[in-house]
């Protein structure tokens, strides 16, 4: 059994470098920006914001339409939407958990064929507030919303 | 290993909805193994690229607190017919993608 799934692995990563030397797969031109390092390694939400941005100067909007449980069973799986919609010029969309040990969750960059809308899960240690920060024509607007985290609790 | 992605997507009123579900184990580096007393090896997914008809509409850069096995949506303007690709790497270099026509 484990010589056969060897087997089928090697095959696979082989199939995968054949494509890449063909060129039918180009990771390093088709995802051209360089991962955000800096952001993604901040401590607090103030520098991993600055790294993004440039500036950690946010202004509270009500046109961010952030959604995500009041309370989550399981943190592992928080599933957070923001919907920017409403907003003109949407240029990006972060996502922070405020008190996770590095708080960058994802950051999506639009072009012009994109609407400001995302939608994924993300994982959380405790109880603590989602933050989404919408670039929209330079300026940054925030929103934020707590989210109770009951491990090993009975949904209390 | 190419990662797997299943991805569906419909377009209404020029404005098409792409979910997007993928087979990662999204492991954040920071998870301790109780057995050996160190972390597991970081592998997430760190670089995602949604394109129409070959040209980029959202790239996003991920850390490892994206839940595992991510399920992913965006909005982006396609029609009918167009073509949506999604590719995506990870902090080791494994790559995935998938392509997808609207219905």
């Amino acid at each position: 059994m484990k010589r056969r799934s060897f087997l089928k692995g090697t095959l696979a990563t082989g199939a995968a470098a054949v494509a890449v030397n063909a060129g039918l797969l180009t990771p390093s031109t088709v995802l051209a920006a360089d991962w955000n390092t800096k952001a993604f390694t901040a401590k607090t939400i103030d520098d991993a914001v600055s790294a993004v941005y440039g500036s950690a100067a946010t202004a509270a909007s009500g046109d961010i339409k952030l959604k995500a449980p009041a309370i989550a069973e399981n943190g592992a799986v928080t599933p957070v939407e923001v919907d920017a919609s409403a907003i003109d010029g949407v240029e990006s969309i972060s996502i922070l958990a405020s008190k996770n040990p590095i708080p960058m969750v994802c950051e999506y960059t639009f072009a012009a064929g994109a609407v400001g809308f995302v939608s994924t899960r993300i994982k959380m240690g405790e109880t603590m507030n989602v933050i989404a920060i919408v670039n929209a024509g330079g300026k940054l607007l925030k929103t934020e919303q707590e989210v109770k985290v009951t491990i090993g609790g009975c949904g209390g | 290993m190419a990662i797997n992605i299943r991805m569906r997507g419909a377009s209404k009123a020029g404005v098409a909805e792409i979910k997007a579900l993928i087979k990662h184990p999204m492991e954040s580096g920071v998870r301790m193994n109780k057995a050996t007393g160190k972390p597991y090896p970081a592998k997430y997914i760190d670089m995602v690229t949604i394109s129409v008809n070959g040209a980029d509409a959202i790239t996003s850069q991920w850390s490892g607190a994206v839940s595992a096995n991510p399920y992913m949506a965006v909005k982006v303007k396609a029609n009918a017919g167009d073509t949506i690709k999604v590719v995506l790497k990870d902090n080791t270099g494994d790559t995935g993608e998938e392509t997808i026509t609207l219905k």
